[in-house]
């Protein structure tokens, strides 16, 4: 190391300053009521600006049936916004705009969402176009072939992408035979759709029994209710049944899954196992972990392989809480030559996390940086809805939220030791390897049993 | 229309370090960001790239916290933090629960004060930052489309047309010395602003201000560089090479106007007539009803520019369409609002929506865990560009008040082949990866 530096004489407190006493932390008021019809409407006040979001959720997505008909839920969220009974799709989105409002309709795994933002002045016409299309749409038949050619140019382009290809091959290797194994369909499942699926699963799964209201923003409560019973109170159907999913395989020992990329001058790197739900006692505990580990920036991994090492510049590791089952996972995207190094440095702090206990100071360190962030989520309209969503989509406690910050300034050295034992688990951790072949499949082979993909999903021919 | 009033305070400390303060005590935290008036337009030349690689130094250690030590204050006070560089500034950003205000201040006094990095941390951030690069654009489909594909094509002053991101060999040839002379150049506090957002009194913001950051030395600034460009006289084309995506690209860029005239309000709204999703007139055209493209939208960087820039659309078209079929497709767009006046019930929902983005800006910006980033932002480019904040409470008549025949006179000088710069992304043999 270099003793020459740049520097200019003159500071004077040479450390830095105590924290102030903390403030508390005030959530928005809140009021939660189920309409007659089993919609479940929730709904905070926030003032600063004069905006209103509103988000509809179905407790289904794509996993609902993902094993007939991969991403019906997402092309059936995508074609709902081009047209009602009394809308077409131009008119939608001139009533929009007209409103100062985005719409976003969306399906992930494990839920379908209308979300609209816009000006509060226009808060009943935002309602309105949202209860329109959850009642309403029609699935124009020309809107239906648009969408779903532009959906298949679409995949063409996720299978270039390099963060696509690893997600969608850890996620298959981890859940196996589970609808989450599943993140997109291919082309010829998307050529395969017809109108009348997606017809099918909108009169299916968009029903208010099957469904969270969640409105946050600047309205008076009260109002907002009336507004709410009167677009969406006379609303009325079967409640849809929910399937049983085929468990995950239980991965033993580590497996290499290299997805080829020609001409990739990066290789991005992946290392997971399933973990745990929202809902798990656990899950304190592993999002603590997690954050030291490689969580946050200042976080054991981001020192070591980006700060120390130079060898990437956003690593970062994640507890996935997906509905029925979790995952943990790490991803790197490297230069090709320390490929293998950096796999190295990944296990050598899994298990460091799993055998020695962190220091007083990187656990306080770590619970400061949790519970000031959670509040920091409490200051912006979408983390108010982010953090609402969490709560009562996955039916969370209700006193959820109130008590996080002491959750987590409670949790100890040991918390973090047992979450790491118990889901960073070094041994049996799969590793995906996206990146030409040609500069990395040497080092791939240094720790596990290889097996080969093509960017298409196939597995290759030896 | 209601109407929003941002608190907003000011002054000048002794050294030239301008502050903003705005209030807002409804949730206990507090944003914090310092602007320095350096950007890539102004980088060495032979040194592409190096604001970027220079805004990483700054996170590399200062006199009192060393490496690390600024990331882990932050951090272990529960909060985040960031720098972005830009054309025309560099920005450092923290959000933290207000009790941490001091500590911050402090971090940021100590790193504009005394820079204190080394040739190891200066190798480290040339790796990290090339990992960046390959990340975001030479391993992505698209990387780099078309931000770093237009100025090439589209302006002639080396300024604003080199490559922002820094081509390897400039990184490489960047030493500390460099670091230095960099940091003595532009990271004065009279070329800054300090912006203080959220939980706290002003009257306490500027105290703090003055105590930490008053008696950091002026330096003297170099004389304000021309970035002006030539005089454009036929239209630009370029071409790109698509290593990866299979769709073709297109990104056609027309010069805005200069900031603050009455032609730069309605050539704004004009841009969101022509953009902003799927109402706007080029989704519609081209996605919607010609189905031409499977992508297209576009914008200006209306407010954080202060030199020469462009009003952008960007189209992912079918392979089935040339290039030449799209962009006859788009000029009949273009056509259309010269040869006619946008009537009032198109211009007013585009002006309803300008202003409800300008909120969504003002409350976020920068996702959900950085309360007010765009309030700071735009207050940031105001003082530093406009020597006003206040305007961020004003700005907005001004967008308002334009009318069809201020945005048609604006299409008709604007949007004109001899103004605009255009960039084809043409997939390599059905896309590398096929």
């Amino acid at each position: 190391m270099s003793a020459k530096t740049v520097s200019v004489p003159g500071a004077r407190p040479a450390t830095a300053p105590a924290l102030g006493p903390e403030r508390p932390v005030a959530w928005p008021r809140q009021s939660v009521r189920t309409l007659s019809n089993g919609l479940q409407v929730v709904l905070a006040e926030l003032h600063t600006f004069p905006k209103v979001a509103a988000q509809l959720f179905f407790r289904s997505g794509n996993a609902a049936v993902a094993l007939a008909t991969p991403g019906l839920a997402e092309i059936t969220a995508t074609v709902v916004r081009t047209g009602t009974a009394s809308r077409p799709s131009r008119r939608i989105e001139e009533d929009l705009r007209r409103m100062g409002a985005d719409l976003g309709t969306h399906a992930g795994a494990d839920s379908s969402a209308i979300s609209i933002a816009g000006l509060a002045e226009f808060s009943g016409g935002l309602l309105e176009m949202v209860a329109d299309l959850a009642r309403n749409a029609s699935f124009p038949a020309e809107e239906f072939e648009r969408e779903r050619r532009q959906k298949i140019e679409e995949l063409r382009i996720e299978r270039t992408t390099p963060g696509f290809l690893g997600t969608e091959r850890l996620r298959q290797v981890l859940f196996g035979p589970h609808p989450y194994a599943i993140v997109a369909p291919t082309e010829e499942q998307v050529g395969a759709y017809t109108r009348e699926q997606l017809a099918d699963f909108y009169r299916r799964y968009y029903v208010p029994e099957n469904a969270l209201l969640l409105v946050v923003g600047d309205f008076k409560t009260d109002a907002m209710f009336e507004q709410i019973e009167k677009v969406f109170g006379s609303w009325k159907a079967p409640q849809p049944e929910v399937q049983k999913s085929p468990a995950p395989p239980k991965n033993i020992g580590r497996h290499v899954h290299l997805v080829h990329l020609p001409g990739a001058v990066q290789t991005q790197v992946l290392v997971g196992n399933l973990a745990i739900t929202r809902r798990d006692p656990d899950w304190f505990r592993l999002t603590l972990a997690n954050s030291i580990y490689g969580g946050a920036f200042h976080s054991r991994l981001v020192i070591n392989i980006r700060e120390q090492k130079g060898y990437t510049y956003s690593p970062r590791s994640g507890a996935h809480p997906l509905r029925q089952q979790g995952y943990f996972s790490v991803h790197a995207a490297v230069r090709n030559e320390v490929t293998a190094a950096t796999l190295t440095e990944i296990f050598y702090e899994m298990d460091r996390m799993r055998s020695i206990p962190v220091t007083a100071e990187e656990l306080d360190s770590a619970r400061s940086y949790m519970t000031g962030v959670f509040s920091l989520g409490v200051a912006t309209l979408d983390g108010v809805v982010g953090q609402l969503s969490n709560v009562y989509l996955e039916r969370l406690p209700a006193d959820y939220l109130e008590t996080y910050r002491e959750k987590i300034r409670a949790l100890t050295a040991d918390d973090v030791l047992i979450a790491a034992r118990r889901y960073f688990d070094s041994a049996n951790a799969q590793i995906v390897l996206v990146g030409d072949r040609a500069q990395i499949a040497e080092q791939a082979a240094l720790f596990a049993e290889v097996t080969e993909y093509d960017a298409q999903g196939k597995q290759a021919l030896k | 229309m209601e109407r929003l009033h941002i608190p907003v305070e000011y002054t000048t400390l002794a050294n030239g370090l301008r502050v903003v303060a705005s209030p807002d005590r409804s949730a206990p935290v507090v944003t914090v960001g310092v602007y320095y008036q350096i950007g890539f337009r102004l980088e060495p030349r032979g040194r592409s790239g190096f604001a970027h690689l220079f805004e990483h130094m700054m996170f590399q250690g200062s006199e009192n916290a060393g490496k690390m030590e600024h990331i882990r204050l932050i951090n272990s006070s529960g909060g985040l933090l960031n720098g972005t560089t830009n054309y025309d500034i560099t920005n450092y950003f923290e959000s933290v629960p207000s009790n941490a205000l001091e500590r911050v201040l402090w971090l940021e006094a100590d790193r504009m004060r005394a820079l204190k990095v080394d040739d190891e941390n200066l190798r480290n951030q040339r790796d990290v930052v090339k990992e960046e690069v390959r990340v975001n654009v030479l391993n992505q489909p698209y990387g780099g489309f078309p931000w770093l594909d237009l100025p090439p094509v589209a302006f002639r002053n080396w300024p604003n047309a080199h490559n922002f991101y820094g081509d390897f060999t400039d990184l490489d040839a960047a030493t500390l010395e460099d670091v230095g002379s960099f940091f003595y150049t532009y990271y004065a506090p009279n070329n800054a602003v300090l912006l203080m957002l959220g939980d706290f009194e002003p009257a306490e913001g500027f105290a703090l201000a003055k105590r930490y950051f008053e008696d950091i030395p002026a330096h003297p600034l170099p004389p304000r560089a021309n970035v002006s460009e030539p005089a454009q006289t036929e239209e630009r084309r370029g071409e790109v090479e698509e290593k990866f995506g299979p769709l073709p690209a297109m990104a056609i860029g027309y010069t805005a106007p200069p900031r603050g005239t009455d032609d730069w309000y309605a050539a704004t709204i004009l841009d969101r007539a022509l953009h902003g999703g799927r109402s706007g007139r080029v989704y519609r055209e081209l996605v919607l009803e010609k189905q031409i493209a499977v992508e297209a939208d576009g914008s200006a960087d209306t407010f954080d520019t202060n030199g020469p820039t462009q009003m952008v659309t960007r189209i992912f078209h079918k392979p089935e369409f040339t290039s030449g079929h799209t962009l006859a497709a788009f000029d009949e767009i273009i056509r259309s609002v010269q040869d006619h006046e946008i009537r009032e019930d198109e211009l007013d929902p585009v002006k309803v929506k300008f202003r409800a983005d300008f909120y969504s800006m003002l409350e976020g910006g920068m996702g959900a865990h950085m309360p007010r980033f765009g309030l700071m932002h735009y207050l940031a480019c105001f003082t530093l560009f406009d020597g006003d904040p206040q305007r961020i409470n004003t700005i907005l008549d001004g967008f308002l008040a334009v009318t069809p025949k201020q945005a048609q006179a604006a299409a008709r000088k604007y949007l004109v082949p001899q103004n605009r710069a255009i960039v084809v992304r043409r997939p390599v043999a059905n896309g590398a990866a096929r």
